[in-house]
């Protein structure tokens, strides 16, 4: 069948019933039926929309016009079927509410009354002759006639309400979901957040713990090298004391066992004494005493402090004296001391040839360079950072005839840190090494890391 | 919930429909009616529908229960101003509201209850007791 559908609409309950019926009456004043018919078609219309509301929870009703003018409208819903059809059709059929006249009323009031009934649902096709003297209308004037009644269908502001409130409905349902959701995803984001906590206190727990292990380690390197200096300046003055001759004499092989010792206890010494400024420097202990000084005065002291200790014509000590007058402001004691240690190095390092130390000034940071340059055995690249570790040894002859702590480079390192500068090395092996030591005209005393420890006991006596 | 409203006219209660009715608009109807009957004490009912311009079963099914409820209840029914079509289709629909007396206009319903209480001898003078009691046009 070529049906032209007008209008479509749904339905769900009886303010819906009167709203089709009349929609259904407009519908056949339209399509130029008579008065009766009219009422005819709307109380067809009415019985079918009614039962569709009322036993198949509403539908959808089309109304359409088939090619030879008849009005066909149709409603389907998504009921359980009518159960007993010939019972309904005649008028039998007892509905709960009443007697279940609606389908059979509507087959007097129509032409032609079609069923399709199944589980899924119900279709009613209601047909009527087009009316005698309005035979057929123009495809034009159909769209006119279904225009005229979609405009027609809003202005029940009941039913637009009704919709609203059913879309509202279905958005605040939307909503909750969606607040579930979030709520849920806040759940979850809590927990994490919980084990986040917990593991930033375990974290913190954990630096604690470090930090006190590495200031037992501290304060036990401290102790322990304070309590060993006691016998080590007991053995060298005993030491002297036999070299002095005083309980007698000593045959040149005892005198010799007796350098031996001595020489042992000044090493043994050192060692301590090294360990002793690494531990206070680690503590935070060490004092700065910062005085006046010229670079010339430094190098000069340097200078006379490091000739005996180079023995033989193999190597010849530079001291370059630096042409600029300024002022240091730093603690002498504790820049010498590094000085002396890289020249010591130096010379242990270099069998022969030429050991430098040369000064310079830079305006723009305000610091001095001093540099300790020698053409000894060199460091390979990979050793140049490790040597400023805790006892790290790097493995050469050399190294294994002169005896070192390992701890002169890193306690140097640390100074240099506390007087606020710096030292690097450069190294090209079996061409030499140069050690920078950079570090700033004026001391900054108040960053200086030693300044909680200033007014405490113990004073630097290394 | 919007209501169809009954207004007393004396001993007689008028009922006039000016809306399409829907299903439960009608259902309520029939319970306000009945409760305004027993209230009041009223012997007659006058229900005008000459303002609705369809029926279908259902309607028609409570405008013959409404009559016969309010019977039963002593109180004599009359339906008035019942348009042409409408009366049509409720014989087509095989609906012709038996037991339901029908008038044309209200007047006419109203001197037809009148006259039926009459006869009963419950009003012993008419034109005078309905008078005083009627606020209607008179006759």
């Amino acid at each position: 069948m070529n049906e032209t559908i007008l209008h479509s609409t749904s339905m769900r309950d009886a303010q819906d019933v009167v709203r089709i019926r009349q929609e259904a009456r407009q519908l056949a004043a339209l399509l130029g039926y008579e008065a009766q018919d009219q009422v005819r078609i709307g109380a067809a219309v009415s019985e079918i929309a009614r039962n569709a509301c009322e036993h198949g929870g509403g539908g959808e009703l089309h109304y359409a016009v088939a090619p030879d003018g008849t009005c066909v409208i149709r409603v389907t819903d998504r009921g359980p079927g009518i159960a007993d059809l010939p019972a309904v059709l005649e008028g039998r059929w007892q509905s709960p509410a009443g007697p279940g006249l609606g389908i059979f009323s509507a087959r007097r009031l129509m032409d032609r009354v079609e069923f399709a009934t199944g589980d899924g649902g119900t279709t009613v096709t209601l047909a009527k002759a087009p009316p005698p003297e309005c035979p057929g209308l123009s495809a034009q004037r159909l769209e006119e006639i279904g225009r005229s009644i979609a405009a027609a269908a809003p202005p029940d502001p009941l039913g637009e309400l009704r919709i609203r409130n059913r879309e509202l409905l279905l958005a605040l349902e939307d909503l909750r979901s969606k607040q579930l959701e979030i709520e849920r995803l806040n759940g979850e984001l809590a927990e994490t957040n919980r084990g986040v906590l917990a593991l930033y206190a375990e974290l913190d727990d954990r630096a604690l713990q470090l930090g006190r292990a590495s200031e037992l380690k501290s304060n036990f390197l401290s102790g322990i090298s304070h309590e060993l200096r006691t016998p080590l300046n007991a053995i060298r003055n005993l030491t002297r004391l036999l070299l002095d001759r005083m309980d007698g004499d000593l045959t040149a092989s005892q005198e010799h066992q007796v350098r031996l010792i001595q020489s042992a206890a000044v090493t043994l010494s050192d060692m301590v004494n090294d360990l002793l400024d690494l531990a206070r420097i680690e503590a935070g202990k060490t004092v700065l005493r910062v005085t006046e000084f010229t670079v010339a005065e430094l190098l000069g002291a340097l200078r006379g402090m490091a000739r005996p200790l180079i023995t033989g014509d193999a190597v010849t000590l530079t001291v370059d004296q630096p042409d600029w007058p300024w002022r240091m402001c730093s603690d002498e004691g504790k820049l010498s001391q590094v000085l002396r240690n890289l020249v010591s190095n130096a010379i242990r390092f270099t069998p022969h040839g030429e050991i430098r130390v040369t000064a310079a000034y830079d305006e723009a940071p305000d610091m001095v360079t001093l540099a300790v340059a020698d053409t000894g055995i060199g460091i390979a690249p990979d050793d140049l950072e490790r040597i400023f570790e805790e006892y790290a040894q790097v493995d050469s002859p050399l190294q294994r005839r002169s005896a070192g702590t390992g701890l002169g480079l890193p306690l140097s390192r640390k100074l240099a840190a506390l007087l606020g500068g710096s030292l690097s090395a450069v190294s090209e092996p079996g061409i030499g090494s140069t050690f920078i030591l950079r570090i700033p005209r004026q001391c900054p005393e108040e960053e200086s890391p030693a300044k909680p420890a200033a007014t405490g006991p113990t004073s630097d006596d290394g | 919930m919007e209501r169809i409203p009954i207004l007393k006219m004396g001993r007689f209660l008028l009922v006039t429909i000016q809306v399409d009715m829907h299903d439960r608009l009608a259902l309520a109807l029939q319970d306000d009616l009945t409760a305004r009957i027993t209230e009041t004490g009223a012997r007659g009912v006058l229900i005008d529908i000459s303002a609705l311009e369809m029926v279908d079963s259902f309607i028609g099914r409570m405008i013959a229960n409404i009559a016969a409820m309010a019977r039963i209840l002593d109180a004599q029914t009359v339906v008035t101003g019942m348009q042409p079509a409408v009366a049509i289709t409720l014989v087509e629909l095989g609906l012709d509201l038996p037991g339901v007396r029908t008038a044309l206009t209200v007047e006419r319903g109203m001197l037809l209850l009148r006259a039926v209480l009459h006869a009963a001898g419950e009003l012993d003078q008419p034109s005078a007791a309905d008078e005083g009691l009627d606020a209607g046009p008179a006759d």
